[in-house]
């Protein structure tokens, strides 16, 4: 039988001690989780602020919906003005080369490019006769394009592609937004002189398909796989491509020019 | 008189996550890198698996408010590498920050090519994965932080 000793002074303060200081690792503790959440929640409030500004700035896409004013659309047309187009080539036929450009009316830089490039194409080598110009309409952004790419084969139907493209590029809206519909195809086919109803009747005819499916074909055989794309060709020979994507129009000149010697 | 952590656990896992996010970012840098290239000498990204990678790269989604998204990227990443420079809530916070609105904002990117956009970008895809790992470690950083010391 042993009796418990009593606690002598130097033990009565240690433990009071460690009494101490569980209780301070508690306190701390607490308060360390305390403002490890406040630290997270405002890192999380301000990401969600930042997120969500950037996605209203993102999803306006920097463009308006309203369409382009019936002036940018008269001055496409007028580019083309006096130049024959035949089954969807502009140009003489005598030209020597073959200039095939593979665009996506919702492609933004195709847009572009028609503003940048296509003039001075147009003016130094479709109207000095050197080269023809064709068109191979893609529809790989999404299903407006598909739509926008038949009624680009009722426009062909009717000589009329290349104005087409260009009244389209200038009233292009948000990608897959849903904007390629009758009445916007109607508004574009009217900038570019095309008659709608007919256009829109050929657009759902197999014929129409058969086009795109042509493009699809012609694409994949030179490894096209972004728009715009250039590909060349000297009379009825093989096609290659010399540019695409962010091409400027020099490296694009300076190749047919090469193209031009040979 | 030493310190005494509290918890030993949180003090040993901290240098770990530092060392894991840091290692992360500079995969997402280097891709964003890779992207930010390739827009502006106008190349097209090698994308082997999915071939969406032009489309995605020439849409309005591209670039936001002007400025290319892979910029934005590279930007971030530099950001998150930067605030890992220093230890302390402070810092932690701001890795947190960066990685949360980054993955909020690669989420939007990915709806975007899905739904909007009907397109895949490899590449985009590898930057959201990065993201999403980072925001994962960047907040439990935070929330395992070691607690400061007491003195006994």
């Amino acid at each position: 039988m042993s009796t418990q000793s009593k606690p002598t002074k130097r033990e009565l303060r240690e433990q009071r001690r460690a009494e101490r200081l569980e209780s301070e690792r508690a306190e701390a503790a607490a308060a360390a989780r305390k403002r490890r959440g406040l630290t997270l929640l405002g890192a999380l409030g301000v990401a969600a602020v930042v997120v969500v500004i950037a996605i209203a700035v993102s999803s306006s896409g920097g463009k308006s919906d309203t369409p382009a004013p019936a002036a940018s659309t008269g001055q496409a047309a007028s580019l083309f003005a006096g130049i024959p187009e035949r089954d969807g080539v502009l140009g003489k036929k005598s030209a020597p080369l073959t200039l095939t450009e593979f665009v996506d009316l919702q492609c933004p830089i195709c847009a572009v490019t028609s503003k940048t490039t296509l003039p001075t194409l147009i003016q130094d080598y479709v109207r000095t006769g050197k080269v023809k110009l064709d068109a191979r309409t893609l529809h790989f952004i999404g299903p407006d394009s598909s739509t926008a790419a038949l009624m680009a084969a009722g426009a062909q139907q009717q000589g009329k592609l290349w104005p087409f493209l260009e009244a389209f590029y200038a009233m292009q809206g948000e990608e897959n937004s849903g904007y390629v519909n009758d009445g916007f195809l109607r508004q574009v086919a009217q900038a570019a002189g095309v008659d709608a109803d007919k256009a829109l009747a050929y657009a759902r005819t197999a014929a129409a398909q058969d086009r795109l499916n042509q493009a699809n074909r012609d694409a994949e055989t030179l490894g096209v796989n972004a728009t715009p794309t250039f590909a060349v060709a000297r009379g009825d020979g093989q096609a290659k491509v010399i540019a695409g994507g962010n091409h400027d129009i020099g490296s694009l000149s300076a190749a047919l020019d090469a193209e031009a010697k040979q | 008189m030493t310190a005494v952590p509290l918890t030993r656990d949180a003090g040993a896992r901290a240098p770990a996550l530092r060392v894991a996010i840091g290692a992360v970012a500079l995969i997402g840098l280097a891709i964003a890198s890779y992207l930010t290239v390739v827009h502006y000498t106008g190349d097209q990204p090698v994308c082997a698996i999915a071939h969406g990678c032009a489309v995605v790269q020439q849409s309005d989604y591209a670039a936001l408010a002007g400025i290319p998204v892979a910029v934005l990227g590279v930007a971030g990443y530099l950001a998150i590498l930067g605030s890992l420079v220093r230890e302390g809530e402070l810092w932690r916070g701001a890795t947190a920050l960066f990685a949360l609105a980054g993955f909020g904002f690669s989420a939007w990117l990915t709806y975007v090519e899905i739904v909007r956009l009907d397109a895949i970008c490899i590449w985009c895809v590898g930057s959201a994965i990065c993201m999403t790992i980072l925001a994962v470690l960047a907040v439990v950083r935070v929330l395992s932080a070691p607690p400061p010391a007491l003195r006994p």
